[in-house]
């Protein structure tokens, strides 16, 4: 008799995955649903990203002790007033923000002609080698690049040996040196959206254009550019936060003249970790500033 | 509707308002790699015609508009506007202009800045475009959505503001791709109306590519008939559709009844091939006797099939040969049709009616 | 070897910028630094059933030796490589660590923030008389009497320079200080604060009414002197480098000709007739690490066993043969050919040469040269005056 009982309940219980209670229960509540499926980006977001955001604003008017590092929970504005203070300090903020600038402004110069030839001219072989080419940097190591540009652009370097050629000498190591290296390491993520911005460009807008009146060139401004519009903010936020928060470019190969805000966030990162907290507030105001003039222009909500 | 005869013979437009232009390809010829798109072709647009390519997809048609149109080379062979040579000049160095298949109007410009894109890119003045485009847009009873943008426009909106952007440059030609593809068939309807009253108002000359054979007699002064890169007859739309000169234009130009040569002898007497639409062929009883200038075989109705204004028969007859007929339903409504399947008629047609296809 | 090391280096590199420790001499019979009373090992337990965490600079605790270690004590290691020594002192006050090889200028930081203990070298047989005379008794690891650290190593700063545009033997820093360097522009300096000792070492010999004893402790009148200094260097300098890789492919691809080297990277360029090495007369600065003991290890007897271990002629002869530095123990130099070969390219028991020395040492308010008059500018102040140089 115990027995058939077991056997009963065992019967039972394979019987019951057919009900699907979890899934019978989620399907009648979407809020629950829709909880389900937000909770790990939302924790990953909002635990660690903002957090740790939220918490290195807070260091940034802490207290260090001088002697051993220590860092001390208070109130001081001494961080920020640092970046005032000192011409050094405002110099090197000016400069980061001129060297991010001309990075995104190359990235995007390279990034158009480019994307134009790969999505309308080029054959689809073509379209394929060059998707490889953008994306191979990629897959390198940071480092590795940094260095690669760093024995490409040395004294005696290839860069030298082929332009020596033409009787001509390379940059060497300095401010352009670090926005060609920046350029190279940050293309990707231009170029990426561009093209895919262009391909979804109809081929026939081009023939419209042409067919009005307009050369390449003004086809490129006035029509191409426009629809870029949000594929180049998507970019240059990649380029130009990159950019603002390098400091191993300029160490590499910048020469003696091309510290960057990060440099001195990495030079305080552990010794004084509320004088470094403070600095980040700077390449985040520049992006936040960004953001807002772009949104300003109206740049965002035509399309 | 095939067959009706509303606009052919309608030409020379009261007062044209724009100048315009002829144009002929001289034995052009395109290959994409190894693919002949188009061969040989020869063709003439007379200044002022409503001129129609008609053709499957893949015929070519759409390729010559391109190479009038300046955005494909051609391979050999020339192109003249107007008695001009543009076989080399850029799209912008030629005065004609596109309407696109699916209309590509600039999605993030207003309207009116659409319809003003190509006086702006020629740097004409700011008030003259104001001007022209409250004209233009008024033309096409459009004047009430010039700050929208694109999208929010429908279909049928779309294809008069593409339609008033390149005709708001004057060209001497228009070249119209396939405009009317993407509406349904209502509106299609009526935009063939505006379009034929346009091309009337402004007086240039459209060239029109459709691989709708209805819609390119109903708007057309003439239709050159595309097959795999040539051209297979060129006339007014009575002339290729009454007297189709090849079985793919018989064929390919509402339905035909294609008799082979052999049988054409034998039962017609003719010296070739014949073709009769099957609005041409009668039916009568199995007995009953025909006049000596009729062609007429006995066979089965294996099929009827009503259309609303007509009923199609089709009867398979002696010689293995199927014959389709058309029968207007002018009978009361109710009434139910005077033959069914099964029935054993004679089908004729008077022997004028047949079109010799060499 | 060498390719083997190049790796290693080249990671650690960033990290021993800041390494380093007081110079010259013992620490001053007046000096007293006030540091917390952390309790001293009396004597050596048995060897503890947890791991041995140490957190290392980069080829200092390699299998090679540390298997062996395993093998004899039954202490099972656990490496942590660092960067910088910012990073040690961070990783170290996290109290998950037993060991460090701390330089110079981490050290003081972490005996005055009470992150090590006090070290009993009767539980280290293997220091002994053997242990160079400079590296004894030196401020980084002997606070007010009491040892904190067991020596591993030590380099000098050197001046290295491209002898085929170079041709004669710097005699003095002044060709990559003075203005009118012939080899402007083809200078290369180290980047980091601490470099401003060596604009200070120059400034004792050239500007001696500036009254610098010791470059490491300034008062702010001096570091404005030293910083003039380094932002006049600034206007001659190519490149500054923090990484070795970036320092040797310098010299190698042609950029710079001459400037500040260690001793090892002059030997990884392949090229030592091209590149020749030299102590000017002002003397220079230099590093030296050491093992300090977390003062809440839970392997204490473990790491006891561990410095003595690497305090060893063998032990601590690979490791200075790994990372290219001189060894704390003389008595490897004696253990075979290569090892004396070894002593002599990097002086290992030279000790005039590197009385010419001042080891990197963090610099502190109180002043490690003994006056009391005037307060010394802090490592916090070099950072921002350095980030000014640059800047």
């Amino acid at each position: 008799m115990t027995t058939t009982a077991q056997n009963r309940a065992e019967r039972t219980a394979t019987a019951v995955p057919l009900h699907r209670p979890i899934s019978t229960a989620l399907h009648k509540r979407p809020r629950v649903r829709l909880g389900a499926l937000l909770a790990l980006p939302l924790t990953w977001l909002v635990g660690l990203y903002i957090f740790s955001l939220a918490l290195l604003l807070i260091t940034a008017f802490w207290l260090v002790d001088p002697f051993t590092s220590l860092v001390r929970p208070g109130f001081t504005l001494d961080n920020f007033a640092l970046l005032f203070s000192n011409p050094a300090y405002i110099s090197t903020s000016l400069r980061t923000l001129g060297i991010a600038l001309a990075v995104t402004a190359l990235s995007a110069a390279f990034a158009i002609p480019l994307g134009i030839f790969m999505a309308k001219i080029a054959s689809p072989w073509m379209r394929a080698v060059l998707a490889v080419a953008i994306t191979l940097p990629l897959w390198a190591g940071y480092l590795v690049k940094i260095v690669a540009m760093r024995i490409t652009f040395t004294e005696e370097g290839f860069f030298n040996t082929v332009a020596g050629a033409f009787g001509l000498s390379g940059p060497g190591f300095g401010i352009p040196t670090v926005i060609i290296t920046l350029t190279y390491l940050w293309f990707p993520y231009m170029a990426l959206p561009v093209y895919t911005a262009i391909r979804q460009i109809p081929v026939n807008l081009f023939d419209a254009s042409a067919d009005l009146g307009a050369s390449g060139w003004t086809t490129i401004r006035t029509v191409v550019m426009p629809l870029l519009t949000p594929a180049l903010i998507a970019g240059s936020v990649f380029t130009f936060s990159l950019s603002l928060g390098d400091y191993l470019a300029a160490r590499f190969v910048g020469g003696a003249n091309s510290q960057m805000i990060g440099s001195i966030i990495a030079s305080n990162i552990n010794l004084n970790p509320p004088v470094a907290a403070a600095f980040s507030v700077v390449p985040i105001a520049f992006v936040v500033i960004y953001l807002l003039v772009t949104r300003r222009t109206g740049a965002l909500e035509r399309m | 509707m095939p067959g009706t005869d509303t606009t052919a013979e309608t030409t020379a437009p009261d007062a044209p308002s724009h100048e315009t232009a002829g144009v002929e390809l001289r034995g052009v010829t395109k290959r994409f790699g190894d693919t002949v798109a188009v061969r040989e072709l020869d063709l003439t647009v007379a200044p002022g015609e409503f001129f129609s390519m008609l053709g499957p997809s893949g015929s070519g048609k759409t390729t010559v508009l391109r190479m009038i149109a300046g955005f494909e080379d051609v391979t050999s062979g020339s192109i003249l506007l107007d008695g001009q040579d543009v076989t080399a000049a850029a799209p912008f160095d030629r005065t004609v202009n596109t309407v696109f298949q699916d209309y590509a109007l600039f999605p993030h410009m207003t309207i009116a800045e659409n319809v003003a894109y190509g006086l702006k890119v020629r740097k004409t003045a700011k008030d003259e475009i104001a001007r022209r485009v409250g004209e233009s847009l008024e033309q096409v009873r459009l004047s009430h959505v010039a700050d929208r943008l694109p999208h929010q426009l429908s279909g049928g909106q779309r294809q008069r503001i593409a339609l008033a952007r390149a005709l708001i440059l004057r060209p001497r030609v228009l070249l119209l791709d396939e405009p009317l593809g993407a509406l349904d068939k209502q509106l299609r309807e009526q935009m063939q109306i505006e379009l034929k009253q346009i091309q009337r108002e402004v007086g240039i000359t459209f060239v029109f590519v459709t691989h709708d054979q209805e819609e390119a007699l109903t708007l057309s002064d003439r239709i050159a008939v595309f097959n795999e890169g040539r051209v297979e007859q060129v006339g007014t739309p009575r002339e290729v559709y009454e007297y189709p000169q090849t079985a793919f234009v018989a064929s390919f130009l509402g339905v035909s009844n294609l008799i082979p040569a052999e049988l054409a002898r034998e039962l017609a007497g003719a010296d070739g091939a014949i073709s009769v639409r099957p609005e041409r062929v009668r039916l009568a009883a199995v007995d009953s006797t025909r006049a000596p200038d009729e062609t007429s075989v006995v066979g089965t109705i294996t099929e009827t099939v009503y259309t609303g204004p007509a009923t199609r028969y089709i009867v398979t007859t002696e010689f293995g040969l199927t014959i389709i007929a058309e029968r207007h339903n002018d009978h009361a409504p109710n009434d139910t049709a005077p033959y069914r399947r099964g029935d054993t008629v004679r089908v004729y047609w008077h022997r004028e009616h047949a079109a010799l296809v060499p | 070897m060498k390719k083997q090391l190049l790796v290693p280096a080249f990671a650690s590199a960033a990290l021993l910028v800041l390494a380093g420790c007081s110079s010259d001499g013992q620490s001053g019979d007046g000096l007293f630094i006030d540091v917390p009373d952390i309790p001293m090992a009396e004597e050596l337990g048995a060897a503890e059933d947890a791991s041995l965490d140490i957190v290392a600079w980069s080829g200092f605790v390699e299998p090679e030796w540390s298997d062996q270690f395993t093998e004899d004590t039954g202490c099972v290691v656990n490496r942590r490589v660092a960067g910088t020594s910012d990073e040690m002192v961070t990783l170290m006050r996290t109290g998950e660590y037993d060991l460090v090889s701390a330089s110079g200028d981490a050290s003081l930081r972490l005996i005055a923030g009470g992150d090590v203990a006090p070290i009993n070298l009767d539980l280290i047989p293997n220091f002994g008389d053997d242990i160079v005379e400079g590296m004894k008794g030196q401020i980084y690891d002997t606070i007010n009497g009491q040892s904190y650290g067991v020596p591993i190593g030590r380099g000098a700063n050197i001046l290295q320079y491209n002898s085929e545009v170079v041709t004669e033997t710097p005699e003095s820093w002044d060709v990559v200080w003075e203005a009118d360097s012939p080899y402007a522009g083809q200078i290369i300096a180290y980047d980091a604060p601490i470099y401003i000792a060596d604009a200070a070492v120059y400034l004792m010999t050239h500007e001696p009414d500036l009254g610098i004893t010791n470059p490491y402790a300034l008062d702010e009148t001096q570091l404005a002197a030293a910083v003039e200094l380094l932002q006049q260097q600034n206007e001659i300098v190519a490149e500054y480098w923090a990484d070795p890789v970036a320092q040797i492919t310098s010299f190698v691809g042609g950029t710079t000709v001459v400037g500040t080297s260690w001793e090892v990277l002059r030997k990884f360029t392949e090229d030592t007739e091209k590149f020749g090495g030299t102590l000017p007369v002002e003397g220079s600065t230099g590093w030296s690490d050491a093992w300090m003991l977390s003062s809440e290890a839970d392997a204490p007897n473990c790491a006891y066993l561990w410095m003595d271990y690497t305090s060893s002629p063998e032990v601590n002869g690979a490791i200075a043969m790994n990372f290219g530095m001189a060894p704390a123990n003389a008595a490897f130099c004696e253990t075979s050919d290569e090892a004396a070969q070894h002593c002599e390219d990097f002086n290992a028991t030279d000790e005039e040469y590197f009385s010419n020395v001042w080891f990197w040492t963090t610099p502190i308010e109180q002043c490690v040269d003994g006056r009391t008059d005037v307060t010394c500018t802090n490592f916090q102040q070099w950072t921002e005056a350095w980030l000014t140089v640059k800047g």
